[in-house]
């Protein structure tokens, strides 16, 4: 049986360095106005509309000459002038871009991932709809490993937390919230508008423009259109079937709504007069960036994959995820306190919980404090502090119900994926729990 | 400093400390009441000795570990003995809390368990929690209940029926309604009074609804 080798896979993601040859080699470089025609017209017609482009673009410059003694003050840049008609800056110069050296180093990379993947990474579908040359099949990868191993940490770090928690806890670890922030903390920074001229180590999107990439699992609901409408409920069942790795719906045809509404956006102000100037930061063009900052981290996460193997983006998870703090007691939300903890003493074949009168001070006061432990028969469950006795009651049965959705085994369990390291000690089978005390 | 803070032993600030007498249960266990008179006096009394592990005793080696946590709510993430699953090593490693928690096993003679239980905890905040379930009514005693109320919701109501049928005013809540006319007239009732609410009334209404769902929520 061969060894396989993880790191030849990744040629593609190379395949504009490589030049020609392979698989890949007709699917060279094509301006932008070329994007939606690829797949019917033949490469041959693209080059030469493109040396054609290349051409009036000289003849352009030599006409813009301004007089400046390009012998004495060189141009910081080289581009060629064929860059410019790209929708994202050319592979090859990754290698001169001094922010993606310094990104690399700063996230201590290792040395087999190469730059032109690290530049991959940071052009979001929004900006360059070619799935060659975006990172949206990078992060596809990153997401599923994400996703995988933060659930999996949470199953045996919380083996008790109800469903819906452990969606928001899901969504507070690997969501694009939280994933915006990593990106930032990383240092890396949004271009103003995407293009071919742009500096490659800055992240390149479409604020106003959403692209289309698959970066999700999930079914679309038949049902889709009623569920805002009428505010049906969706079932925790039917969540976990139909709904993505957050338990949020999967929208239509990502991007292909959004699209129409801005194009039927356009014509509405293009009848009234000219488009204005979109403003900065509304909510819209906040969301696209938030995606898009998380969309490269997932993409570098699956390119840490892709180059370094399983365990490399194991330890990249775990120091750059799952290192993040998230209390994950502020989650809960309860309706009975008392009578769900009622239950789950009935189901445990615990004595009735029976609330009882720890301390008290100022009762006749106007700020009174009571403090209320919650008892099964000799043992105290959990205990808490309210400025009236029923509010100090319901916060000590939250409180215990707390205590029991946050059993955790331990501060270092050991996740069912460390079994595929070589040498792994025996599997001990990680604690189950029979399921929730009331069904949401 | 040492010699000051030896003279005054841990027992001496116990005169601080009286049951108070408002409450009806007489075995509250800690309520701290002001007896000082004067600012200064009651300054004085305050000056509580430290906790004895801070206090370097001669039988006390060199280096030894102080262990006193300040007073703080006790954190959910530290897991109660009864809740710890039977395979965690947690639990067979406490054994004097097992059987600590166990009611069948009883190391004190002179009393069983029962009386010691209820005398060794604290009082009940709710007498109604301490009820056993007796789930003593028939199919036939709620389609009664039912009838009554339909028939006369005036002379039954949820209370009257709660102290015929001796269950809770919830279980009779959730066996049966009232008829509708008698619903939209209470609630007529209550939309007049709600009416007459001024801006003060209604707002603090508002705040309560709010400060509960906060607590919830676990933001209070």
């Amino acid at each position: 049986m061969k060894r396989l080798r993880p790191s030849r896979w990744t040629g593609q993601l190379l395949l504009a360095g490589a030049g020609s040859g392979g698989r890949y080699g007709c699917a060279s470089r094509r301006p932008a106005q070329h994007l939606v025609a690829l797949s019917s017209s033949s490469s041959s017609s693209i080059r030469s509309q493109s040396s054609a482009a290349a051409a009036a673009a000289a003849q352009e410059e030599e006409l813009a000459y301004d007089g400046t003694d390009h012998e004495r003050f060189p141009p910081l840049d080289r581009i060629r002038p064929a860059d410019t008609s790209y929708p994202s800056p050319a592979p090859e110069r990754a290698l001169q871009s001094a922010k993606l050296a310094a990104l690399h180093a700063r996230l201590s990379l290792s040395p087999k991932i190469p730059l032109q993947t690290l530049a991959r990474t940071l052009v979001d579908a929004s900006a360059d709809g070619n799935p060659q040359f975006n990172n949206s099949n990078l992060a596809f990868v990153g997401q599923t490993l994400i996703n995988y191993h933060v659930t999996e940490w949470l199953m045996v770090r919380y083996p008790r937390l109800p469903m819906s928690i452990i969606f928001s806890a899901m969504q507070g670890y690997a969501g694009d919230k939280p994933l915006h922030q990593v990106a930032r903390s990383w240092g890396i920074e949004p271009a103003a508008a995407p293009g071919g001229e742009v500096d490659p180590g800055l992240l390149q999107f479409s604020a106003h423009k959403p692209g289309v990439s698959l970066v999700k699992f999930g079914y679309k609901r038949t049902e889709a259109e009623y569920l805002e409408k009428f505010k049906w409920r969706r079932g925790i069942s039917s969540r976990i079937v139909f709904d993505d790795d957050f338990g949020q719906t999967v929208k239509a045809t990502p991007g292909s709504e959004a699209e129409q509404s801005l194009e039927q956006q356009d014509g509405e102000e293009g009848e009234e007069g000219p488009v204005p100037v979109m403003q900065y930061g509304n909510a819209d063009t906040r969301s696209a960036a938030e995606t898009a900052h998380a969309h490269a981290v997932r993409a570098t996460v699956g390119a840490v994959y892709a180059h370094c193997g399983r365990e490399a983006v194991k330890n990249f998870i775990k120091s750059h995820i799952l290192s993040r703090t998230l209390d994950v007691s502020k989650l809960f939300m309860f309706k009975s306190p008392t009578s769900e903890l009622a239950t789950l003493c009935a189901r445990e074949d615990f004595e009735p919980p029976v609330a009882r009168l720890l301390s008290e001070t100022g009762r006749a006061s106007r700020t009174p404090v009571y403090v209320v432990g919650i008892y099964s028969g000799k043992d105290k469950l959990a205990e808490a502090a309210g400025p009236n006795l029923d509010h100090a009651r319901w916060a000590a049965a939250m409180n215990a119900l707390k205590a029991w959705y946050l059993y955790s085994p331990g501060e270092n369990v050991r996740v069912p994926s460390d079994m595929l390291s070589e040498g792994a000690k025996p599997w001990e089978p990680a604690h189950i729990d029979i399921g929730e005390v009331i069904s949401r | 400093m040492e010699a000051q803070l030896l003279r005054r032993p841990a027992a001496s600030c116990k005169c601080l400390l009286k049951p108070s007498s408002s409450t009806t249960s007489a075995s509250l266990p800690i309520t701290a009441i002001r007896t000082k008179l004067t600012a200064s006096r009651h300054r004085r009394a305050l000056n509580v000795p430290p906790h004895p592990s801070m206090l370097l005793t001669p039988s006390s080696s060199a280096d030894h570990i102080l262990f006193n946590p300040p007073s703080s709510a006790p954190s959910v993430y530290h897991t109660p003995f009864k809740f710890l699953p039977k395979s965690d090593p947690r639990r067979r490693a406490n054994l004097p809390s097992l059987f600590a928690s166990s009611t069948t096993i009883n190391y004190n003679p002179d009393s069983t368990s029962s009386s010691s239980s209820t005398t060794d905890l604290p009082p009940v905040v709710l007498e109604a929690e301490l009820k056993q379930k007796t789930h003593h009514l028939t199919k036939e005693d709620v389609e009664e209940m039912r009838r009554l109320r339909e028939q006369d919701p005036v002379a039954n109501t949820v209370q009257n029926l709660a102290n015929k049928f001796r269950c809770s005013k919830l279980f009779v809540m959730m066996c049966c309604q009232a008829p509708r006319e008698y619903r939209d007239q209470k609630q007529a009732q209550m939309e007049a009074i709600k009416n007459r609410w001024g801006p003060r009334r209604s707002a603090a209404r508002e705040d309560r609804k709010r400060r509960l769902d906060m607590l919830f929520r676990g933001e209070l």
